[in-house]
């Protein structure tokens, strides 16, 4: 692969497996994953390039339905159907973690038809007390066991220590990319953004890296392809988007679309870990406290306000920061997750001042003009 | 200054031309897939008002057809137009519950604009499809079906919220001697809930006007009055609120630029047939 | 139109009678305390985890998700489930969830329970206790009810650990240990809110009946292996009530020990639930509560449910270690209830087979002759696993399946009729495959 900067994002973007199966070709091995719960410092660090299993939103569903009802997230059937069409064959494994319902119980059953050699299950916690880190750290020390065993190799404190740095030095590239988007017009588009993001997820760290110092360059010096300023200033927030369609077409109206608090977005790779003389305590702090999604059951307190406020402050502070004047809250048909914060997410921004819409899609390419007038609609009342 | 305003739906077109009031009006037929008649209901409305083409300050089009209209300088969402519309004329409206042949939508109003919308165009059987599907099945004429219904000795429960089901539910009802009439009333009230259920999301406060063909329908007038509990508001021209709506904003938009002091940009203003649908 | 009474098909145990009142008891308690001011928690089924502490300190819970059923029986549930549509819920959601938010509404619009609620509805909470066990609507609902009641709402732990790691006695170990953490966190917890001190004692007494319950139902419910099975479904379906919420009740354990004589009566005397066992079924998640008739037109058939979903079961005799620490006691049972299906599996050397274990392992045990699945729109948790269940049963073991649809609360869904209709067309292939088995060497 030759190409760099943004050509080297689009490109994987387009084909995710390219880079991949480069690496494979030359012997890498390829550890999958699923969601951004799974900890992937100790992936790396067994030399391991890791791979989010994703679905598409373009790849008609003919296989899966054999194996699951229709009635649940369809991002999880159609990485069951691009399993069962040998899509990741590249794989060595993957590492599931119990992140939401239907996720969990997707792991298994791929597992089940997949048969991967390795195979490991991350039981996350909903709660997020003290105790709870202790937990997931336990959970921790089993995947760093089980790897320990299928590779035949061992790694020490040092070793973890030194990933957790390489990660962080990605995440920080991350946020200094989003940074570029404070400004109005903002440097990159929202659809550049989410197609570098999920590019990243489809190769080594260190590559990833490089690709986001050569991309901040680079957009900072484009004379060409920059977006316009327009009207609004967008924030998009919910479950996983796998395909630019639905930012482009939001983005093809008066607006720019310049943060997201999403699964494929901010909330992979926002939070750093804290390195802590026991590397799993920062790791387990982070993965369980900081990565924000409403999987985990933030503590209620004394009213619905403060609730409100533990649950969605974090999100006024990304909206502050860069300067939104609207929020697009997005999730797929059969999201649990995701669909019961809509109404409290909702309120909250009412409460706040800041406008706020919903839109429930199908995880499709297809038949977005509903969805299209929907949010034309929207701009029109807030600019 | 004059201003035109036009809605292009799935079958039909509505045309108007506003200087401080209202100058022509026309209705006509889209034309089917790329409303290639759509710019002859313009063409009508112009003529009507005696007015040039050119005369015209802006050209506002709206509805399901309003992208890549060759002839109009902007395109502005229904619900917006539909909303300035109404408010145009039931200035103390703040609801309006608006169904079409495709779809249906609720919208609030606050200060004369839009402050909350909610939508279905998923299912026909919150449309004014339903009645078109029914009235078919029953060898009726759509405008018949609303005056029957009224005449109810008592509402007839259709169980299925599938149009099609629905379809046949009355089919075999109408052979159990359900009399039509009661058919027809209970078809109303589930259309009528529906929207209503619908419209709930965004709180339905009066003053409430109602809009759409299906405004025009008797039955269904009758049947949100029984949810209300109050009739709603009707305009003279239900189909017509769109169109206005979109003149007024074409106004609106040229006088905020005379106030810059600056000249309102047009579009490229080819008065010909629509193309392609995006 | 009939002058005689029709024969039911199904020979209800007679002792099954004797759940009703304990049922209206709960139902009774909980809408008294709410009139009397005492301490009432809204929850959820928490697998023996929560209740029996609160129980202990005298907190009345009320259970909103048995009360969706009761919703849906009376027909008030569409109201409350077009309100929660009105809130801006999706109507994906399931089906008690948009029940309870709908009627919390109406109740907080009202000031009180709002009119037409059935059974005199649910009393305003003190707080609200949820469960990060088996579903996500568990915790998520209850904190999406925070928008009406103004009280805390407690989440209890429930690992799922990986049907790998069961056979690893040290995993259980740390799981059962971090529940018990948890614990001591919400008796700190209630303690505060609450102004006084659990009684330990009673707490143990609960628990040691709590045992006691567990193990006569698990038997009463072996005892249904035998041929012809002894006791239905419907049996099961109206009994486990008690276990699910009164188990640290004596006269839970009095009424089982009596359920148990019955149907011990009946294994020793060769009596069979329906007139003439034809076949074996296992009925799959949450039965079609207001159509239960439609078991009995099967049973005239000849189909005698003789399982059903182990999620509603008790948990089996302990297997796992540890020591008596009264938490530890409580969050292990929470805790087998889960992880046994595997554990067992494990130990049988049954081969792995995902979410579809406790069917597999039940299938062998009880000599299944078919699967009847029940998959359910609002219910993802339910229904997940069921295509994958059917496909286990029949690939692995050459049992059918069949997949009726029904709601948990929309009970337009579920078409008695049409199910019916497929019954002849079903045991043809129950009977096809029953001569596979033979030719392979099973013994039914």
């Amino acid at each position: 692969m030759t190409a760099k900067g943004l050509a080297k994002a689009k490109e994987i973007y387009a084909k995710r497996d390219l880079r991949v199966r480069e690496l494979n070709a030359q012997g890498k091995k390829i550890m999958g994953y699923v969601c951004a719960y799974p900890t992937l410092e100790m992936v790396t660090a067994m030399d391991y390039v890791p791979f989010k299993i994703l679905g598409s939103m373009d790849e008609p569903i003919t296989k899966a339905d054999t194996q699951v009802p229709t009635i649940i997230c369809p991002m999880l059937r159609s990485m069951l159907d691009l399993g069962m069409k040998g899509k990741v064959d590249f794989i060595e494994g993957f590492i599931g973690a119990h992140t939401c319902d239907c996720t969990e119980k997707f792991c298994h059953l791929y597992q089940y038809n997949m048969e991967f050699p390795y195979y490991h299950f991350l039981d996350v916690p909903h709660i997020a007390h003290e105790a709870s880190f202790g937990f997931l750290k336990s959970g921790m020390q089993l995947l760093q066991k089980t790897l320990e065993k299928h590779t035949g190799k061992k790694i020490d404190t040092d070793r973890l220590k030194e990933e957790i740095k390489k990660h962080n030095a990605l995440r920080a590239l991350v946020r200094e990319l989003y940074g570029l988007r404070k400004q109005d017009p903002p440097l990159l588009s929202g659809s550049e953004n989410l197609q570098i993001m999920l590019a990243l997820m489809a190769m080594p760290i260190e590559e990833g890296s490089e690709m986001v110092r050569d991309i901040i360059a680079e957009v900072k010096e484009r004379k060409v392809g920059r977006p316009v300023k327009k009207a609004g200033r967008l924030l998009l927030w919910g479950s996983p988007l796998t395909e630019t369609s639905i930012v482009e077409m939001i983005e093809s109206l008066n607006d720019n679309v310049v943060m997201d608090d999403i699964c494929t977005g901010t909330r992979h790779f926002w939070p750093d870990v804290e390195i802590t003389p026991d590397p799993l305590d920062g790791l387990a702090k982070r993965y369980l406290n900081d990565l924000k999604c409403p999987r985990t059951f933030r503590e209620t307190t004394a009213s619905f306000e403060e609730d409100q406020e533990a649950r969605f402050g974090y999100i006024r502070d990304y909206a502050k920061d860069w300067n939104v004047n609207g929020i697009i809250l997005q999730s797929m048909k059969y999201c649990d997750t995701h669909g019961y914060e809509v109404p409290a997410i909702k309120a909250y921004f009412d409460r706040i001042g800041i406008p706020a819409m919903y839109l429930e899609h199908e995880y499709t390419m297809v038949a977005l003009a509903p969805l299209k007038t929907r949010v034309e609609a929207f701009l029109e009342m807030i600019v | 200054m004059f201003c035109a305003g036009i809605d292009i739906g799935s079958t039909m077109t509505k045309a108007v031309v506003m200087g401080d009031e209202l100058v022509a009006q026309v209705i006509g037929p889209t034309g089917a897939e790329h409303r290639h008649l759509a710019n002859k209901v313009m063409e009508e409305a112009l003529k009507r008002a005696g007015i040039p083409f050119d005369d015209v300050a802006c050209i506002i089009a709206t509805g399901y057809g309003r992208i890549n209209v060759p002839f109009a300088d902007k395109q502005i969402t229904e619900i917006t137009c539909h909303a300035r519309g109404v408010a145009y004329l039931f200035p103390t409206v703040k609801t309006i519950i608006d169904i079409g042949g495709q779809d249906a939508k609720g919208i609030k109003i606050a200060g004369g604009r839009v402050v909350n919308f909610v939508m279905n165009d998923k299912c026909a059987a919150g449309t004014g499809r339903f009645l078109e599907v029914i009235a078919e099945a029953l060898g009726l004429k759509l405008n018949e079906i609303g005056e029957l219904s009224v005449r109810a000795a008592s509402k007839a429960k259709i169980s299925n919220t599938c149009t099609i089901f629905a379809e046949q539910e009355v089919v075999s009802r109408i052979a159990e001697g359900i009399p039509i009439e009661d058919i027809l009333a209970g078809l109303h009230e589930a259309i009528a809930s529906r929207v209503f259920r619908m419209a709930e999301k965004i709180k339905i406060e009066r003053d409430m006007v109602l809009t759409g063909g299906v405004a025009k329908n008797i039955g269904m007038v009758k049947a949100f009055e029984d949810l209300l509990g109050y009739p709603p508001l009707i305009p003279e021209e239900p189909l017509l609120t769109g169109a206005i709506g979109a003149a007024l904003l074409g106004c609106e938009l040229v006088k905020k630029a005379r106030d810059k002091g600056e000249a309102f940009e047009r579009g490229e203003r080819r008065l010909e047939a629509a193309k392609f649908f995006q | 139109m009939a002058e005689e009474k029709k024969k039911r098909a199904i020979t209800r145990l007679e002792s099954s009678a004797l759940v009703r009142p304990l049922v209206n008891k709960m139902y009774m308690e909980g809408a008294a305390a709410g009139m009397e001011g005492r301490p009432v928690a809204w929850s959820m089924v928490n697998w023996w985890e929560g209740d029996i502490i609160m129980r202990a300190m005298d907190v009345t819970p009320v259970y909103p998700e048995n009360y969706g059923t009761v919703c849906a029986s009376d027909g008030i549930a569409q109201k409350y489930l077009g309100v929660s549509a009105a809130e801006g819920f999706p109507t994906h959601l399931c089906g008690y969830a948009q029940n309870t938010l709908g009627y919390s509404t109406e109740m907080k619009k009202a000031g009180q329970v709002p009119e037409g609620a059935p059974m005199g509805g649910m009393a305003k909470p003190t707080f609200m206790l949820c469960s990060e066990g088996f579903c996500d609507a568990r915790y998520k609902w209850f904190q999406s009810l925070r928008q009406f009641w103004n009280v805390p709402v407690w989440t209890l732990p429930f690992p799922h650990p990986a049907y790998a790691d069961l056979s690893l006695q040290d995993v259980h170990k740390v799981n059962v240990e971090y529940m018990a953490v948890e614990l001591k966190g919400f008796i700190e917890f209630l303690e505060k809110l609450l102004g006084k001190k659990l009684d330990r004692d009673k707490l143990k007494m609960m628990l040691d009946n709590q045992e006691k319950v567990f193990k006569v139902w698990w038997d009463i419910n072996e005892l249904r292996k035998a041929r012809p099975g002894p006791m239905h479904a419907r049996d099961f379906w109206t009994m486990m009530v008690p276990c699910y919420y009164l188990a640290y009740d004596p006269e839970t354990l009095a009424v089982y020990q009596q359920v148990y004589n019955e149907v011990k009566t009946r294994v020793e005397a060769g009596i069979s639930a329906v007139p003439e066992e034809k076949y074996r079924l296992i009925f799959s998640e949450l039965p079609p509560w207001h159509s239960l008739g439609f078991f009995d037109k099967l049973a005239e058939r000849g189909w005698n449910f003789v399982t059903e979903s182990p999620g509603y079961h008790p948990p089996p005799p302990m297997e796992l270690n540890g020591g008596g620490d009264l938490l530890q006691r409580i969050a292990r049972w929470t805790y087998w209830s889960y992880v046994n299906t595997g554990y067992r599996a494990a130990k049988m050397g049954y081969p792995t087979v995902g979410g579809a274990q406790p069917y597999y392992n039940w299938a062998l045990e009880y000599k299944i002759d078919g699967i009847l699945t029940h998959p359910l729109v609002t219910c993802r948790t339910a229904t997940f696993w069921l295509t994958h269940s059917m496909n286990v049963l029949r690939d692995k073991l050459d049992i059918p399946g069949m997949s009726i649809q029904g709601d948990i609360v929309d009970l337009t869904v579920f078409d008695a009729a049409t199910a019916l209709n497929q019954a002849p067309a079903f045991e043809e292939s129950m009977e096809h495959f029953r001569q596979v088995r033979k030719s392979k060497g099973l013994d039914w």
